[in-house]
C-alpha cells in the first residue's frame, strides 16, 4: 500500500459523511427547486425574483447581515486588541467571559433579549424613565432587536478569529511605528489593522454567513411581521406547504453567500495564505 | 422525498399494528399529546379499558400527521379510531378512509346537537368537542366585556391587540371570522386583511404560537386576543384574569371528531369506543379539564366551567364552521397574502 491509497484510505470516513450529510442533500435541494409539475421550470425562481415582497425579504437579510458584521467587526477588533495587551490572568477572564454565552444555547439568549426588549422589559422602561422616548416605544419586533441579539450571538465569532491573528503579530512592530513618531492611532491604522486584516475577514464571514442564514433569534425578535430570508423558507416549508419555492429560496440565499465569500477568497487568499 | 417518509410511516405502523392484528381486544388511536392527551386518557381512554377489558394503544400525531399516516397506510389501515382537529374528515371521507357509522349503532348519538353528527353516514365522525374561537380579554384592564367581533377595531385596545398568524389553526379562523364582518367571505379576503392592516397600523401586535399569546399577556400589556376558549382557561391557570366571550355575530369552531377507519376488523369495539367518546360524561370530564365545548345536549356543566364555553342550545346555535376544504384548497394564497399585507 503507497501513500496515496493510505491518505485517500484515511480520508473515506470524512469524505463518506460529507457526501452523505452534506452533497446528497444539497443535490436533492438543487433538484427540488427546479421541479414543477411538467418537470423542469424555472418558475419558482422566477416567482421569486419578480415579486418585491421576496425582494424586499431578501434586501433585508443582506442589509442586516451587513450591518451586524460591521458592528461586531467595530467591537470586535477593540476588544481583540486589548486582550492581546492585558497581562495572562486577565486574558483569560476576557476570553472565558467571551466564549461562555456560547455555552448556551442560541434560543436561550434569544429569549432573555426577549425579556430584556419586551414593552415592559428592562431596556425600554429604563428609555422611558430617563424620558428619551415616549410610552409606547417597544424595542421588540423591530429590526433593531434583531441587530442587537445577532451582534450578541456572532461576537464571539469575530473577537476569537481576530485574536487568533492578533496574538501571533510581533509586539516589536507597534514599537518600532511608535519610534519613528506615529501617534498611538497612526500606529493601528497602519500596522495593527493591516496585519489583523485575515482575522477581520474570517470573522466577517463567519459572522455574514451565520447572520444571513439565522433563523431562530430573527423570528424571535423580529416577529412574523418582520420576514428574513431563513425564516420565509421555514413559512414556506410548514405554513404553505409549497415545498419547491422554499428549495428555490434556499438555493437564492446559498448562492448569495457563495457571492459573497468568492471576492473575500480572491482578496485575501493570494495575500495573506 | 414524501415516498420514503410514507415507507418509514408503514414501516413504524405496521411493528405498531403487528401486536395489534394478533389480539382481538385492542384498539388502536391517535391522541395529540400533552394536556390534551392526558385529559383524553382520563376521560375516555381510561374508562373504556376499564369498562370493556380491551387494551387501546394511544398513537401521539395531530391531526395533519394523523392524516398522513392514515393516507400512507391506505391498504393496511392500522388505526381503528382516528381524531382529526382541522377538518381532515372532510377529506378522509372523500377518499373512502372512512367508514360510515350507523347512528342506530351509537347509544349516545341521540343526544348530540345535530351538526355534530350532520355527516356520520359519509363517513364523517362525529364531533366530541368543540374549540369555540371568540374573544379572550384580560377582565382587569377591559372593564365592560367586549360583545361584538367589530369591538376588535376600538380604537382604545388598539395598543393592547395580540393578533395571531393564519399558519396556526386558530389564528385561520379567528381571521376569517374578522374578515366576515367586515363585508368579506371565503372567496374574498380582501376586508379582512384591510382590517388587520389598520390593526397594526394602530399598533396591534402578531404572534404565531399559543406561548406567545401568553408571553403578551403576562409581560407585555396585552388585553384583547381573539382566540380560543381553551386557552383563556390556560392563561387563567397561569394566574392571568382572563376572560372568554363570544362574538354576537357568530362564534367559529374547530370541531375534534372522532372517527371509524375502514377496512379494520375491529368495528364493534372502536364503535363503542366512539359512543363512550360522545358522552355527556366523557364531554363533561373534557370540558372540566381543558374548557372545550360539549356537542352532547345533555351534558351537565358546573357553572363555572360552563362560563368559559360555548354552552347550551342557544350559545351552541351562534356556532358556525367556515368549510376546511374551501380553506385546505386555498391555504398557500391566503398565506402568501397575509404574509404581504403584514410586512413591515
Amino acid at each position: 500500500m503507497n501513500d496515496r491509497t493510505e491518505n485517500l484510505l484515511l480520508a473515506l470516513p470524512g469524505v463518506l459523511l460529507l457526501a452523505l450529510a452534506f452533497f446528497m442533500p444539497i443535490a436533492q435541494m438543487l433538484a427540488l427547486s427546479f421541479s414543477g409539475p411538467e418537470g423542469l421550470t424555472l418558475q419558482p425562481f422566477a416567482r421569486f425574483l419578480s415579486d418585491s415582497y421576496y425582494l424586499g425579504i431578501l434586501w433585508r437579510t443582506v442589509r442586516l447581515s451587513l450591518l451586524i458584521t460591521a458592528i461586531c467587526a467595530a467591537i470586535g477588533f477593540p476588544l481583540a486588541y486589548i486582550m492581546t495587551k492585558v497581562g495572562p490572568r486577565l486574558r483569560l477572564w476576557l476570553v472565558v467571559m467571551v466564549i461562555l454565552p456560547l455555552m448556551t444555547s442560541v434560543v436561550v439568549r434569544t429569549f432573555g433579549w426577549m425579556v430584556l426588549l419586551s414593552r415592559s422589559g428592562l431596556v425600554p422602561e429604563l428609555l422611558r424613565d430617563w424620558g428619551f422616548v415616549g410610552r409606547n416605544f417597544a424595542l421588540m419586533q423591530t429590526e433593531t432587536a434583531i441587530v442587537i441579539g445577532m451582534v450578541q450571538v456572532l461576537l464571539p465569532f469575530m473577537t476569537l478569529s481576530i485574536l487568533g491573528v492578533l496574538t501571533r503579530m510581533d509586539g516589536r512592530l507597534e514599537e518600532a511605528a511608535r519610534t519613528m513618531g506615529c501617534s498611538f492611532l497612526q500606529t493601528i491604522r497602519t500596522v495593527v489593522l493591516p496585519l489583523a486584516l485575515p482575522g477581520i475577514v474570517a470573522g466577517s464571514l463567519l459572522c455574514f454567513t451565520l447572520s444571513a442564514s439565522s433563523f431562530v433569534t430573527p423570528n424571535l425578535l423580529g416577529g412574523t411581521r418582520i420576514q428574513v430570508l431563513a425564516a420565509s423558507i421555514y413559512r414556506s416549508v410548514t405554513a404553505t406547504p409549497d415545498w419547491p419555492f422554499a428549495a428555490a429560496q434556499a438555493v437564492i440565499l446559498f448562492a448569495g453567500i457563495l457571492l459573497v465569500l468568492i471576492p473575500y477568497i480572491k482578496l485575501t487568499g493570494s495575500k495573506h495564505g | 422525498m414524501k415516498a420514503k417518509l410514507s415507507t418509514a410511516v408503514l414501516g413504524l405502523s405496521a411493528l405498531l399494528g403487528s401486536t395489534a392484528m394478533a389480539q382481538d381486544n385492542t384498539l388502536t388511536i391517535n391522541s395529540f399529546g400533552g394536556a390534551y392527551e392526558e385529559a383524553h386518557r382520563n376521560c375516555v381512554i381510561t374508562p373504556f379499558e376499564e369498562a370493556t377489558g380491551a387494551t387501546v394503544n394511544v398513537v401521539t400525531a395531530y391531526s395533519a400527521d394523523a392524516f398522513a399516516q392514515l393516507r400512507a397506510q391506505k391498504d393496511a389501515p392500522q388505526f381503528d379510531v382516528i381524531h382529526f382537529s382541522g377538518g381532515q374528515e372532510i377529506v378522509a371521507a372523500d377518499e373512502g378512509l372512512l367508514s360510515p357509522i350507523d347512528a342506530a349503532a351509537l347509544s349516545n348519538a341521540g343526544d348530540l346537537y345535530d351538526f355534530a353528527k350532520a355527516n356520520l353516514s359519509e363517513g364523517e365522525g362525529p364531533a366530541y368537542s368543540i374549540a369555540a374561537i371568540g374573544l379572550v380579554y384580560n377582565s382587569e384592564a377591559i372593564t365592560t366585556a367586549p360583545t361584538k367581533w367589530t369591538d376588535l377595531m376600538n380604537p382604545d385596545y388598539a395598543e393592547h391587540l395580540v393578533l395571531t398568524d393564519i399558519s396556526n389553526g386558530y389564528g385561520m379562523l379567528g381571521f376569517l371570522m374578522l374578515n366576515q364582518v367586515q363585508g368579506g367571505d371565503l372567496n374574498n379576503i380582501q376586508p379582512g386583511l384591510d382590517a388587520v392592516g389598520q390593526l397594526l397600523d394602530a399598533g396591534a401586535l402578531i404572534v404565531s404560537t399559543s406561548p406567545e399569546i401568553q408571553q403578551e399577556f403576562a409581560q407585555n400589556d396585552a388585553w384583547i386576543a381573539p382566540y380560543a376558549s381553551d386557552y383563556a382557561y390556560t392563561l387563567r391557570n397561569a394566574g392571568l384574569p382572563t376572560r372568554f366571550t363570544q362574538g354576537e355575530e357568530g362564534t367559529p369552531a374547530s370541531f375534534i371528531t372522532a372517527n371509524l377507519v375502514a377496512g379494520r376488523p375491529n368495528t364493534e369495539l372502536a364503535l363503542e369506543f366512539i359512543d363512550l367518546t360522545i358522552s355527556a360524561d366523557a364531554q363533561a370530564c373534557f370540558a372540566e379539564a381543558l374548557r372545550y365545548t360539549p356537542t352532547n345536549s345533555q351534558t351537565e356543566l358546573a357553572e363555572d366551567v360552563a362560563a368559559d364555553v360555548a354552552y347550551g342550545e342557544e350559545a351552541v346555535a351562534g356556532l358556525l364552521r367556515f368549510d376546511p376544504t374551501v380553506i385546505e384548497a386555498n391555504r398557500s394564497t391566503w398565506v402568501e397574502e397575509w404574509n404581504k399585507a403584514i410586512a413591515q
